[in-house]
């Protein structure tokens, strides 16, 4: 095999260098318990303090309004039942294409007895603010909408939504483990009062996330324990990788800007020599408000599973839109709420690009998606989907 | 690699892909669960298969299996391949995981079709090879 080409970093990252370095004595020499009084428990708590001030500094919040977590998904389960459950009952607003996270958290609520109002969202994946207006209620108790979308990249008119939630006085909570670190993030203009963040997608450690809830926000735990991040989240502080993403974080306050515009170009790139080379595409997601790296592309009538496969056996690794599990095929339910067509949806493959991306690379993607895609597609029946 | 290699050389370089315009039988399965598609084309001289060609639409076991199954049929007696299993094409791809198993019963339910038709066709039927008129 000779060329190895990851394009899948919004399924996860490669750890920076620097980032590792930060952590390493975390392990063995800074081992202690930071909620221990002694010297070895000072010594971690102090590690801890310095990355969520980090952490603070980059949100541009206090940092006592952090919580660490143990993953995006934790911390999506903590916004939206936090919220939810400290109100008793009610309504929530999401929309049909929040990650699983959020949906099925929102899922849980209604099994508990609340109402959830699950928004559509226009062909380019992107929920409409007037919607969250009609759905709002007067006992709307919480709204959660995602920042950007993982599989297609759409940008959701945060900004425009959280004006709403503020004016009906409803706690706003937003996944942004897709922007954070990626594209700008402000809490206070966006007006939110819950935040979803995680550290392995933005070059940190898997393990390790956060929630950033603003001060006065009424949240429930939906952990239980000893006394840790201020009796919200129990737990032993997960040091190593508390300092892992405090660095992460440092890093991609420098790195941000610059990199979304060169991998921004790339991404571009691959669209525009795909598009020229391979009959019947498609690009899913919003033309301009979309994540920098990410382009989902829609090969018509080939199944995604046998583009990954065969890019797979090239060294070359995408993710597919669609999951055939068992035999029964799940279209994306993004690409579904979107109105993609069966033929289309069936064919969709996802390309997130990211720091180490390189032109060659692209350049060798293109050639060999569109080789693979036409050698697919001699063996297909004509018209078949 | 979840898949034999076996498979994956079938995949990557699949046998008899395509269409044959002037098939003596042509016969489809489809597998609803997941739309994959597969469509073979038989040639027969003397109630065996001469040639066989097919079209897949699906997963990567999905191609791989329809390609085994031309070379694994081509040369047999038509109306053997009314009994065509799945378990042999799946014995030819050196196995499948047990969640795409389905694979080779599209091609096997694909290949009988094709038989089918091909022995319902009065240039076939009344061929002298075949015992069964």
């Amino acid at each position: 095999m000779s060329r190895r080409v990851y394009l899948d970093h919004n399924a996860s990252t490669p750890v920076h260098p620097e980032v590792v370095a930060e952590m390493l004595p975390y392990f063995s020499d800074v081992y202690g318990n930071p909620s221990s009084v002694h010297g070895f428990g000072r010594d971690a708590r102090a590690a801890v303090d310095v990355a969520r001030d980090r952490v603070a500094a980059f949100l541009r919040v206090r940092p006592e309004e952090l919580v660490f977590t143990s993953g995006g998904t934790e911390s999506d389960n903590f916004g939206v039942k936090g919220l939810a459950l400290a109100r008793g009952s009610g309504h929530v607003i999401t929309s049909k294409v929040e990650h699983h996270a959020v949906l099925r958290s929102a899922q849980a609520l209604e099994a508990q007895g609340f109402t959830v109002t699950y928004l559509p969202v226009d062909p380019y994946g992107m929920v409409d603010p007037d919607d969250v207006r009609r759905a709002l209620r007067p006992d709307t108790i919480a709204i959660s909408i995602m920042h950007a979308n993982s599989e297609v990249g759409t940008i959701q008119p945060v900004r425009a939504i959280g004006a709403l939630a503020r004016e009906a006085g409803v706690p706003f909570h937003v996944d942004a483990v897709q922007t954070f670190g990626k594209v700008e993030v402000d809490v206070h203009a966006m007006n939110i009062d819950a935040l979803s963040f995680s550290s392995h997608k933005v070059y940190g450690p898997k393990g390790i996330a956060g929630l950033y809830i603003r001060r006065g926000t009424k949240m429930v735990s939906i952990q239980h324990g000893g006394e840790h991040e201020r009796r919200r989240r129990a737990g032993t502080e997960n040091v190593p990788g508390i300092v892992g993403l405090g660095k992460a974080v440092e890093i991609r306050a420098r790195d941000m800007k610059a990199e979304a515009e060169r991998v921004g170009a790339l991404r571009d790139r691959m669209w525009e020599g795909i598009r020229a080379r391979v009959p019947d595409v498609r690009l899913n997601g919003h033309p301009t408000e979309r994540l920098p790296g990410t382009a989902n592309i829609c090969y018509r009538n080939v199944e995604s599973e046998s583009i990954v496969l065969a890019l797979d056996l090239k060294g070359i690794a995408v993710s597919a839109g669609s999951a055939c599990t068992a035999g029964s095929v799940e279209p994306s339910h993004v690409l579904v709420a979107m109105g993609v067509p069966l033929d289309w949806a069936m064919g969709a493959v996802r390309s997130s690009l990211g720091r180490s991306t390189t032109t060659e690379d692209v350049d060798h993607v293109v050639a060999s998606v569109t080789e693979v895609v036409g050698r697919i597609r001699q063996a297909m029946p004509v018209g078949a989907a | 690699m979840r898949y034999s290699p076996t498979l994956v050389e079938h995949f990557l370089n699949p046998r008899n892909a395509g269409l044959m315009r002037d098939a003596d039988g042509c016969g489809s399965d489809e597998y609803a669960g997941c739309g994959d598609l597969t469509r073979f084309y038989l040639k027969v001289r003397e109630g065996r298969l001469a040639e066989a060609r097919f079209q897949a639409y699906g997963c990567g076991p999905t191609i791989a299996a329809a390609s085994v199954a031309t070379e694994l049929v081509t040369g047999r007696a038509v109306e053997d391949l009314l009994i065509l299993k799945a378990q042999e094409i799946e014995d030819a791809l050196d196995g499948l995981p047990e969640d795409r198993k389905h694979a080779a019963e599209v091609a096997a339910g694909a290949m009988r079709a094709a038989a089918l038709d091909a022995l319902r066709r009065p240039a076939v039927r009344d061929e002298p090879g075949n015992r069964e008129a």
